[in-house]
């Protein structure tokens, strides 16, 4: 095994094999190469599925797919695995929020890379959804964009998924997407939600979502592309700069490049954490929306408040 | 040796052999933050760089 240079750490060669590395990954510490980072990341997917049980024989999967990184990783991954499963099926739903100078670019990579892969692709707006696009609802009020974007965007998910007769939802959330919610959840003070899982719900009443990128990290998913000439160079949501999650996601990436492992580390609490918590403890009775009848837990569902807040 | 930084401007510097991991500190970007290219092929932080190298740091981020 290439062990690299003691005084420097560098290695010319991957630890696996003779070729030039690609990337350097901690814990443990190693260089690999594009085809042993290729089998390393959906080695890892295919082990959360299996260990986490995500999906079953005859499931279909939705795969919330926006045309970035993360979700293009999420469908090569699992495109490659399928055949592995007995009867499962995926779908790509797209969801056009609305947004100038942003979407269409996203939107154009989806369409080109489930052509490519031959996957079935389904497209639903805002507009189909609310009856205007994100930028008009958002005039006046730019500093709540995530919230309302991303109670719309679920909405939006969900309708479709169950047009499309999914049985889970996949999402491209990764290990440093779970680390800073962990963080976020904290810092709000937001112990119901840090305890809340989304593949838990037993209702019956949501489509039961799954994450099955929750152990790689944004850099391994981004370097999976770019040596398969499949990374999105696509510009970042204009919106990003309102939302806590950029101050969270900068102050994690400078702790873990000082101290490895910290994301890890976080997730690894949130996990001890729920092992003490009753998560019945924080969940209240279903109910249904007064105004739409969906599942909530209040008098009226998100949507439905989002809309009287908006005037819709 | 030419650095095409993530917003497409383009650094050149006559330090030669240097590591990436320097020269992302020089530019105060953090590693967890990037990928780098040289000459088109992803290397790892810790490659030492030199003469006519073309080193492209793309920015992974990417909120949506």
């Amino acid at each position: 095994m290439n062990q690299g240079n003691p005084v420097t750490g560098r290695s010319e060669r991957c630890t696996l094999c003779s070729e030039p590395p690609v990337i350097r990954l901690p814990e443990p510490e190693r260089h690999l190469c594009a085809a042993h980072l290729i089998a390393d990341v959906e080695e890892r997917a295919a082990r959360t599925i299996s260990e986490r049980e995500l999906i079953k024989s005859h499931d279909r999967i939705a795969i919330a797919f926006s045309g970035g990184k993360d979700s293009t990783a999420l469908l090569v991954i699992l495109s490659r695995l399928l055949p592995a499963w007995e009867d499962v099926s995926l779908v790509a739903i797209t969801v056009d929020e609305g947004i100038a100078g942003y979407r269409n670019d996203t939107i154009r990579a989806a369409e080109e890379v489930t052509k490519k892969l031959r996957i079935e692709h389904v497209c639903i707006s805002f507009t189909d959804l609310i009856g205007d696009d994100l930028d008009t609802l958002l005039i006046g009020r730019e500093t709540q964009a995530c919230s309302v974007c991303g109670i719309l965007r679920r909405k939006a998910l969900s309708v479709a998924a169950h047009k499309a007769g999914a049985t889970k939802i996949a999402t491209g959330h990764n290990l440093d997407d779970e680390a800073q919610s962990v963080l976020m959840n904290t810092l709000r003070g937001d112990l119901p939600r840090l305890v809340r899982t989304s593949d838990a719900d037993s209702s019956g009443c949501f489509i039961p979502r799954i994450k099955p990128l929750a152990e790689i990290s944004e850099k391994e998913i981004a370097a999976y592309l770019f040596v398969q000439d499949m990374f999105p160079f696509l510009p970042e949501c204009p919106y990003t700069r309102h939302a806590l999650r950029l101050e969270v996601r900068t102050m994690l990436s400078a702790m873990e490049q000082k101290h490895p492992g910290t994301m890890r580390n976080l997730i690894k609490s949130k996990r001890a954490i729920e092992k003490y918590v009753d998560p019945s403890v924080f969940s209240e009775p279903l109910r249904r929306c007064r105004v739409c009848g969906d599942p909530c837990s209040g008098e009226l569902c998100q949507v439905c408040s989002l809309r009287k807040s908006l005037g819709k | 040796m030419k650095i095409i930084l993530p917003n497409s401007t383009i650094n050149i510097i006559q330090e030669d052999p240097v590591s990436i991991t320097s020269i992302l500190d020089n530019l105060n970007i953090n590693p967890s933050e990037v990928i780098v290219s040289r000459n088109g092929k992803l290397v790892p932080e810790d490659t030492l760089i030199g003469g006519d190298d073309e080193i492209r740091i793309i920015r992974i981020a990417h909120g949506g």
